[in-house]
């Protein structure tokens, strides 16, 4: 992995424990029809009420690409220029992210371990609405560079 | 929208598609984005999300990162192998009902051919691994889909099966740069009082 010059975060610096800054995405109108514009599900449910309702559900919701990529954001917050994302895990969506609520991406490191010349984070991770936790908790592994094995490469 | 009727054996409905389990409904065959991963792209997906890295805007920052141009967000794995919602010669659009749907979409469950007719479809849970990043200039598809679960279930929305499915993400070279499972939910919609009366 090319890092030493980007900005970001390497492995030797990451804690088990440590909380992720906390992401607030507002789910109003205009931005479930940028979402679905953008990511191309165009399913109704995600950007017409009524349409939604006669589907079962209370409102229009948030769709899944949107809902994933929304931990990709909180990762990549955390993890600037340097870490890769290599996998989620346990992405759950256990209740719609209605309209008119505020979908909150709240995420800790859960782990660390060093595979070859890179180390690899889990970050323990979830969505809450104000019904409570309606995505996850899954995790997202990230790769990140070892400050160690740049040291061993130049010695 | 066809409402649940109240049978007493609608899950036996579903017993074909559980015994479909391994089956891949796609043989083989790739369901290719509608369009290359290009800059424009990943910009307008980065907007709903306020997602600022410039390893998916600045071509300067991917390369000093090692990338041939900017990468696609990760997670776009589900946006770019989305097939194109209309090719040139075919019809889209053939009712002015307000809430008409379009006569073909890739995102429901119109394409399956086992199993009841449902109406309502939602995704349910992911795992995907990223085995390398996607950058500007490539297409993705998806390589097969395989039924790896199917268990009917009623819900608070109606009745239907939850599947899971599994595919793996090909580059136009054929290099696997990832594998996906995507869980779901089709079912019939519970009957409303409109529908009752």
């Amino acid at each position: 992995m090319t890092a030493p010059t980007l900005d970001g975060r390497w492995f030797e610096d990451v804690v088990v424990g440590e909380q992720l800054p906390e992401v607030a995405l507002p789910l109003t109108v205009y931005r479930l029809v940028m979402a679905a514009g953008s990511n191309r599900d165009f399913n109704s449910i995600h950007h017409n009420s009524e349409y939604a309702r006669a589907t079962g559900a209370e409102e229009m919701y948030a769709n899944t690409s949107f809902l994933m990529s929304s931990w990709e954001r909180s990762v990549r917050d955390w993890v600037g220029l340097t870490g890769r994302i290599r996998a989620i895990r346990g992405f759950r969506m256990r209740s719609f992210n209605h309209v008119g609520d505020t979908l909150r991406v709240l995420a800790e490191v859960s782990a660390t371990r060093v595979d070859g010349p890179v180390g690899v984070v889990e970050i323990a991770i979830r969505c809450e609405n104000r019904s409570g936790v309606s995505v996850g908790p899954g995790s997202v592994e990230v790769e990140l560079p070892r400050r160690t094995t740049t040291q061993e490469e130049s010695a | 929208m066809t409402a649940a009727v109240d049978t007493a054996d609608w899950k036996t409905d579903w017993q074909e598609v559980v015994d479909a389990i391994g089956r891949d409904f796609a043989e083989g065959s790739i369901t290719w984005g509608g369009d290359a991963v290009e800059r424009g792209g990943i910009r307008r997906y980065l907007e709903p999300l306020e997602l600022d890295c410039a390893l998916h805007t600045d071509p300067e920052v991917a390369r000093a990162a090692g990338y041939a141009d900017v990468t696609m967000p990760a997670t776009g794995v589900i946006a770019w192998t989305i097939p194109a919602a209309w090719t040139p010669g075919q019809v889209l659009f053939d009712s002015a009902e307000r809430d008409a749907q379009p006569v073909h979409s890739a995102i429901n469950n119109a394409d399956m051919t086992l199993g009841p007719r449902t109406t309502g479809f939602f995704g349910t849970d992911i795992e995907v691994d990223f085995l390398r990043d996607v950058v500007a200039g490539e297409r993705i598809g998806r390589r097969g889909k395989r039924l790896v679960a199917c268990t009917p279930k009623e819900t608070g929305v109606g009745r239907g099966a939850f599947m899971t499915w599994e595919s793996e993400i090909v580059t136009s070279e054929l290099e696997v740069v990832g594998r996906i499972r995507i869980g779901t939910y089709a079912y019939v919609p519970h009957a409303t009082k409109e529908d009752a009366s």
